[in-house]
């Protein structure tokens, strides 16, 4: 595989991701838990739209918008019916009941549609070759729909006054609430754009690739990684945490350690010392741990203190 | 399946579960550290003891200790970059430690043997189970019943000891929040990586009970949904409660395979039943988590 077609493969993962680490950041920092259940509904949103897409027979442009606007909306419900009740209580307890949330979702979407792969029905596009790299049509429009959403994102947050008042509650709840902003409407439109977000990130991975009631869970970890390797709660380290985690995993499969250590004289390595491809997933894991280990606050930092 | 036969199973996945549930209350009851990937000590414990006995062809017990001590240097491994960090990491480390080893064991066969035991994503079969020469195919299940039960006596009289002990004191005074448990002059860190490396034994001996009763073992058995069950038995049972751990693991395991014969009764599909059946797990978390915070049989607390 060429050099650039790794860099495209990366900038294409890292535009998924990022529309996925976005959501879990800002209902991090504005709900204060780490929610286990942020992929899960990204895979509802998936399921939703496979059922308007295929079963409805609408487009999947359409399908897609409407599948991610629900999604938000059952996300909505949600968390009146369960985290509402648990504003007061600790991180933990909270990340806990997502964890039941997570569970219940899933297997909610695997009991309606079964367990094995599906496709949306949408034309296969011819690849556009170029002699370095080939891209499809799809993967352009991922990486443009991504970098929309990040610019969409940043308008929100600097240009209205949604977005002032979600800065202001990250910053501090109780001031934020003491000058009169209805917090919970906040938290609110806070749970339509994360999931809305994210639904849009599930569907692209699911036209990318196929769709599996599992996949959520697949992406747990490299979602959760890109955002703590953003620093909790900052939402443009989620972007940047999303592009290094999709170099990370497109080019750790391709360097040889043995020569980057310089190692391959002592032991004789011949064929050079790559990363097997079923270590794909562990990849992110590792690097998880390693930035823990490192800097617990994520390349970034966090952008309030305690 | 006779009534008896199935009786005699559900005890032991009872016994088994008892212990994974009563490791992960020692960390999350007790402790408050969020273990999502109890999954990957039960794994390490059942692979371990599976390779000293079926490839090195050694002793049970040495299996079953092997299995422990493995699991329990896992547990201290893991807990060294951990145990400065806020407990939301945890859940997310601990989790993806358990993956990394079910992904070790699903691309390495060699650790198995390789050749006559296969390994990898086929499995390993063929799991010599205890004495077992010595008792019929009828008699044999009632006898590892009794090694089961044995071992869960054993992690419920070590676990609570431990946690009546002034140690126990401690950890619950960091799961209260840092500030009383470092105020007293405590090293927060060393206690949360000896909890881990304990509820890690204990875990591994589960592992261990699990392959020798078996006698099948792949990587598909160890995914986060096992580590999900035993999160429901903590917290329906009575998070920082011994008995509740264990009455919450009998609660669930026969709740999970009972409901196994719907499908004689009911026209479902398998797929389905068993998707519906974690709905119910899910839901039960939740409700537990808003409704009955302190689980079945609640935590005792004692005043000084």
């Amino acid at each position: 595989m060429s050099f650039t077609q790794i860099i495209i493969n990366s900038i294409v993962r890292a535009s998924e991701l990022a529309l996925l680490s976005l959501g879990l950041t800002i209902v991090y920092d504005i709900l204060g838990f780490a929610n286990f259940a942020h992929t899960e509904f990204a895979v509802v949103g998936v399921y939703l739209a496979l059922f308007l897409n295929v079963s409805l027979g609408l487009g999947i442009v359409p399908a897609a918008i409407i599948a991610s606007v629900l999604t938000g909306i059952i996300a909505i419900f949600i968390d009146r019916g369960v985290f509402k009740k648990m504003r007061s209580s600790g991180g933990i307890i909270v990340m806990v009941t997502s964890l039941g949330v997570a569970i219940a979702l899933r297997n909610t979407v695997r009991a309606i549609w079964g367990a094995s792969a599906r496709n949306y029905s949408v034309a296969l596009e011819k690849p556009i070759i170029t002699p370095y790299f080939r891209i499809t049509p799809l993967q352009i429009w991922i990486i443009v729909i991504g970098l929309a959403a990040m610019f969409l994102f940043h308008l929100l947050l600097h240009y209205t006054k949604l977005g002032k008042a979600m800065r202001a509650v990250s910053d501090d709840p109780e001031l934020a609430q003491a000058s009169g902003i209805a917090t919970e409407s906040i938290i609110t439109y806070v749970w339509f754009i994360a999931i809305g977000f994210a639904s849009v990130g599930g569907i692209l991975i699911g036209m990318e690739t196929y769709i599996l009631p599992y996949m959520g869970f697949a992406i747990i970890v490299p979602v959760f990684c890109a955002t703590i390797m953003g620093g909790i709660g900052n939402p443009y380290g989620a972007m940047l945490g999303a592009l290094v985690l999709g170099f990370a995993e497109n080019f750790g499969l391709y360097i040889n350690f043995g020569q980057v250590l310089g190692i391959e004289k002592i032991f004789h390595i011949s064929k050079g010392l790559f990363i097997p491809t079923g270590y794909k997933p562990a990849i992110s894991f590792v690097i998880l741990i390693l930035v823990l280990l490192v800097r617990p606050r994520g390349i970034l930092g966090k952008k309030k203190a305690g | 399946m006779g009534i008896i036969n199935f009786l005699v199973y559900l005890a032991i996945m009872m016994a088994i579960y008892g212990i994974l549930s009563l490791s992960l209350n020692l960390q999350y009851g007790f402790t408050g550290l969020a273990n999502f990937g109890q999954v990957g000590f039960f794994c390490l414990g059942a692979y371990t003891s599976t390779i000293i006995v079926l490839v090195f062809k050694l002793p049970f017990i040495l299996g079953l200790l092997g299995g422990m001590l493995a699991s329990t240097l896992f547990g201290y491994i893991i807990a060294i970059p951990t145990a400065d960090l806020k407990e939301d990491y945890w859940a997310i480390v601990t989790l993806a430690a358990a993956e990394i080893i079910r992904i070790f064991f699903l691309n390495e066969s060699w650790v198995v043997g390789g050749g006559p035991y296969v390994g990898g994503a086929f499995g390993v079969g063929g799991i010599p189970q205890p004495l077992r020469s010595l008792f019929s195919a009828y008699t044999y299940p009632f006898f590892y019943l009794g090694i089961a039960l044995l071992c869960l006596l054993v992690a419920y009289l070590v676990i609570n000891s431990v946690t009546r002990s002034p140690f126990g004191r401690v950890i619950k005074s960091i799961r209260e929040g840092d500030n009383l448990a470092q105020a007293m002059g405590k090293d927060i860190r060393k206690f949360r990586i000896k909890v881990m490396a304990l509820g890690g034994a204990f875990g591994g001996l589960a592992g261990c009970l699990w392959a020798h009763y078996h006698g099948f073992i792949s990587p598909e058995q160890f995914l986060p949904l096992e580590t999900f069950l035993v999160w429901a038995m903590v917290i329906v049972g009575g998070k920082g409660n011994n008995k509740g751990a264990i009455l919450g693991a009998v609660i669930i395991m026969a709740f999970y395979n009972s409901t196994r014969f719907l499908k004689d009764y009911i026209p479902i599909e398998e797929v389905t039943l068993a998707s519906l059946r974690m709905v119910v797990i899910g839901v039960l978390i939740v409700a537990a988590m808003l409704f009955m915070k302190e689980g079945l049989i609640k935590e005792k607390k004692t005043i000084y």
